[in-house]
């Protein structure tokens, strides 16, 4: 166990305990994850490193709930998730309401436009379409491509797109966002960016990030690291270097 | 909630409603396929409607004249006119023939009539009645003849000096009346070199030496005393089935009346080509069902990681289907639309008659919005299988 409570009285945004996770049977069985731990305070944007097919993204999936852990417990928001073989309910409305997703390419709706991609998301939690709209501008304002509100998908530059995706990720106001190479495909200059944007919000919104990386360049920004390998985690402290 | 089915078609919009078009194409086949069969069914029914008849009189043991080969004695009329509620008798003949006319020929049904008896060509548009004995004709303005132009059917030629309209055999050839005995001369008489023919084997033949014999057969020979059917018209008051009835008790000839020549003209006459229309309908449904369902199957395909992440992000599998099914639905209503426009443009060009039922077209549509509604499952259901957790990872 590497989990290093924050020194907060707030109850952890995510808490993961011996989670285990185990693709098919017998000889042939792939242990993903076999004892993850893990906390995220409220606020905090924590990094998630390590190399390929080290289980990152399995962990993604079980934190965002599309994926059936093997063993071990999820708690998000303080209501749990998973629990050796018990599942929440209703995991489409905790992943509506509770969780917001970036993706390494932003895979927005190419048929709608930036104001509807980031407005779908208040409206499927049933917010009337007008105040879904208004909430969506808030957004992208707070994200700077209010300009872009009206402007499809193809129109944007990819650095628009990933901003509208990350608006869209916190639309709802989500207690966890989990954000996969978010800065992937953006150079230098526009990943801090995107990480400034993801440190900001989630000190405003009180949102609890993870980031799944390889990104050399954004890796020292992050206070806090859990380091993953062969399925285990091993939290290390981070550089917290500024952005500017 | 934004309708993203309205959505997805308005950014696409070019496309899709070319593949609509493309659909509607075949809808409008298939609505001609089958206003080809009511033209069909109503030709049948002008037919017999403008000969004016209440009861169809034809040789025994046939369904004649127009579903089987029919001959009376053209004098069995006057046995007919006697019976109780016969009001009028017409002699008539029909035979479909090729007849010249400019150097070309026409396939034509040529009918036999005689003048205000029942069998008279109805509804005249141009021109006058027939008024001479001899080879003077109405056409139907389907044969593309006008007033003055002279048609050759068999051994003479023909002033045609009227023009009817929806006057056409069972078979979509038009129609041209010619005088009662010229129509009998068009389907009965031989020609020169079978006459005397006929005359040298007669002399010939002892049997038949004695000279006042052999006159009377070869009188017999040379000229035609029968007509293909007796139409008749029923008094006020008469029901057609009992005088029909009378008629096939004392006179030993199959009578029918309107509706029991319709039956035959319908259900007999033209159930072949129903049939084959039909399956036509089969055939055509089950294809626009194949490319409806392929090419919804291909717009899903593309767009399976957007799928992939509506479903992450907390859509209801119900939302996603109902964004395929309303674009299939919407497919279904831009082909029917399509394709009824085209099938009225290019109607008039067919040479047969299409008829199109306002119930055929509610029936296309019905079945439009069916089949596209079907077509969707496919891609509906490569939807549903998509998994939220592809969103993540590579």
């Amino acid at each position: 166990m590497n989990v290093t409570p924050a020194a907060s009285v707030e109850a952890p945004a995510i808490l993961v305990e011996g989670l285990a996770k185990r693709y098919g049977s017998g000889p042939t069985a792939v242990d993903a994850l076999r004892e993850v731990d893990m906390m995220v305070q409220p606020g905090e944007v924590v990094g998630l490193i390590g190399p390929s097919g080290s289980g990152k993204t399995t962990l993604l999936k079980a934190l965002g709930a599309v994926i059936e852990p093997t063993a071990g417990r999820i708690t998000l928001g303080g209501e749990v998730v998973y629990d050796r073989g018990w599942k929440a309910r209703d995991l489409r409305a905790l992943r509506r309401d509770r969780i917001g997703f970036v993706f390494q390419q932003p895979y927005l709706i190419p048929f709608l436009d930036a104001t509807d991609n980031v407005a779908l998301l208040p409206m499927l939690a049933g917010a009337p379409n007008a105040r879904a709209r208004e909430r969506a501008r808030e957004m992208l304002a707070a994200l700077d491509v209010a300009h872009r509100a009206g402007a499809r998908v193809a129109e944007l530059s990819g650095g628009e797109q990933q901003r509208v995706s990350i608006a869209r990720a916190l639309a709802n106001r989500p207690p966890i966002v989990l954000a996969d190479e978010p800065t992937a495909p953006l150079d230098s200059e526009r990943a801090l960016t995107v990480v400034r944007i993801l440190d900001q919000l989630a000190r405003e919104y009180r949102t609890a990030i993870i980031v799944v990386t390889h990104d050399e360049k954004i890796i020292p920004t992050f206070r806090r690291l859990y380091r993953i390998r062969d399925g285990r985690t091993v939290e290390e402290a981070g550089e917290g270097r500024r952005f500017d | 909630m934004i309708n993203l089915a309205a959505a997805d078609v308005r950014a696409g919009l070019g496309r899709y409603l070319l593949t609509g078009a493309g659909l509607g194409m075949l809808i409008g086949v298939t609505l001609t396929m089958a206003g080809v069969y009511r033209g069909m069914v109503d030709d049948a029914r002008v037919l017999l409607r403008s000969a004016q008849a209440d009861v169809w009189v034809v040789q025994r043991h046939t369904l004649g004249p127009f579903a089987e080969p029919s001959q009376l004695h053209d004098d069995v009329d006057r046995a007919i006119a006697g019976l109780p509620g016969v009001a009028a008798t017409g002699r008539t003949t029909y035979s479909t023939m090729q007849v010249r006319h400019a150097g070309g020929d026409l396939r034509v049904m040529v009918a036999g009539f005689e003048p205000g008896r029942p069998g008279a060509p109805a509804f005249l548009v141009a021109g006058r009645p027939v008024t001479r004995a001899h080879y003077e004709a109405v056409a139907d303005a389907r044969t593309g003849l006008v007033p003055g132009d002279r048609v050759r059917i068999r051994r003479h030629e023909y002033a045609i000096v009227g023009l009817t309209q929806r006057m056409v055999s069972s078979n979509g050839d038009p129609m041209i009346f010619v005088p009662l005995k010229d129509g009998q001369d068009a389907q009965f008489l031989k020609d020169n070199e079978a006459i005397r023919n006929d005359r040298a084997r007669l002399a010939a033949n002892p049997a038949f030496a004695p000279p006042e014999v052999r006159d009377a057969v070869a009188a017999l020979q040379t000229t035609n005393q029968s007509v293909n059917a007796v139409l008749v018209r029923v008094r006020e008051g008469f029901d057609p089935a009992l005088v029909a009835q009378e008629i096939r008790r004392w006179k030993h000839l199959q009578a029918y009346t309107n509706a029991e020549m319709e039956e035959i003209l319908v259900a007999k006459l033209i159930a072949t080509a129903a049939k084959q229309i039909g399956l036509f309908l089969v055939i055509l449904a089950v294809v626009s069902a194949a490319i409806v369902a392929f090419i919804l199957y291909t717009m899903t395909l593309g767009k399976l990681k957007e799928i992939a992440v509506l479903k992450l992000i907390g859509t209801r599998n119900a939302t996603i289907a109902g964004m395929i099914l309303q674009e299939a639905l919407g497919l279904g209503l831009i082909g029917f639309l399509v394709g009824k426009i085209a099938s009225l443009a290019w109607a008039p060009a067919f040479p047969k008659y299409v008829l199109a039922l306002p119930e055929d077209a509610a029936r296309a549509l019905v079945a439009s919005l069916v089949i596209a509604a079907a077509a969707s499952l496919l891609g509906i259901r490569a939807a549903l299988r998509v998994d939220p957790a592809a969103a993540i990872g590579g």
